[in-house]
């Protein structure tokens, strides 16, 4: 697994906020840290096998609404490099969780946006 | 993440069904059910339901009797296959070989020669057969899972996930 340097506390953190990948990729969660709503269990994309086997990367940003429970509604795809990765985007939002809100607040109108970044990183140093 | 699992599959797609030849060698009225070589048919058949050592042993018998070009051709590209699929690359490779002397736009050879050459770790043949390949057939799928086990050798990835929740990146990396 590489990791940047400046990336490193952000990777730790997110361990502590609960972030799982469903493949064996590698995940490095940069959180948004003035949003009122706090990732609970960030669920990392899995790279699609196509992809991988014909070397594609690609970025998806998704927005999506997040309710008083913290489950993520409305949920839709701003803009992709390629569809390949839209499907795995979509499903690991839908399966993610944020910080329910205590009753007394109100719940943000503003939409929430996540961006994934699909990369290929080469082992052949290791 | 390796390619080696669809190794199974590779070796299927890589077989080609035997079917009766449209062109009338002769102008005598005929009537052909079913394929014209029936070993070679039952050779590819039984390659594609994993049984190599029928597969290898019907798809020789129906060489012997092969009656033009494109049954050879159809013969040797399964034989490579099918010991392929045994691991008898030396021989396999003589049958990819003699598939590719006899027609040198067959895809199929391409892609079964280009897997023998990874497996013995040819990397420029196999590469120089993808490529003749991908210029025959270049959205074939048996090509590019070669060239992924390929690429798997001489230059491995593994997948790696950025999740940015941020708004606005900053310009010099920092939080």
């Amino acid at each position: 697994m590489v990791v940047n340097r400046k990336l490193l506390p952000a990777v730790l953190l997110l361990q502590a906020i609960g972030v799982c990948a469903a493949d064996e990729s590698s995940v490095i969660h940069l959180p948004d840290r003035s949003s009122e709503r706090v990732p609970l269990n960030t669920v990392a994309p899995v790279y699609p096998a196509i992809a991988m086997r014909d070397r594609v990367e690609g970025d998806v940003q998704v927005c999506f609404n997040v309710d008083r429970k913290g489950r993520p509604y409305r949920i839709a795809v701003r803009s992709s490099t390629d569809r390949i990765f839209e499907k795995p985007s979509i499903r690991a939002i839908r399966t993610s969780r944020y910080v329910a809100l205590p009753p007394e607040k109100e719940v943000p109108g503003i939409k929430t946006c996540r961006t994934f970044q699909f990369r290929l990183e080469s082992v052949a140093g290791n | 993440m390796k390619i080696r699992r669809f190794l199974p599959l590779l070796a299927l797609l890589g077989i080609v069904l035997v079917v009766p030849a449209t062109g009338q060698e002769d102008n005598q009225p005929r009537t052909v059910i079913g394929p014209s070589n029936i070993d070679l048919a039952d050779g590819a058949t039984a390659l594609r339901t994993g049984n190599a050592e029928d597969g290898v042993r019907l798809t020789r018998s129906g060489l012997r009797s092969a009656a033009n070009d494109r049954e050879r051709v159809a013969g040797y590209s399964n034989l490579c296959a099918g010991l392929v699929m045994l691991d008898q690359l030396d021989e396999a490779l003589e049958a990819c070989n003699q598939a590719l002397m006899i027609d040198d736009k067959h895809w199929r050879s391409y892609s079964n020669r280009a897997l023998i050459y990874v497996k013995q770790k040819r990397f420029a043949d196999a590469e120089r057969d993808i490529a003749d390949g991908e210029a025959i057939s270049p959205n074939a799928r048996t090509l590019k899972i070669v060239k992924a086990m390929l690429l798997d050798e001489t230059d491995p990835v593994e997948p790696s996930i950025t999740i940015d929740d941020r708004r606005q990146v900053p310009v010099d990396g920092g939080e």
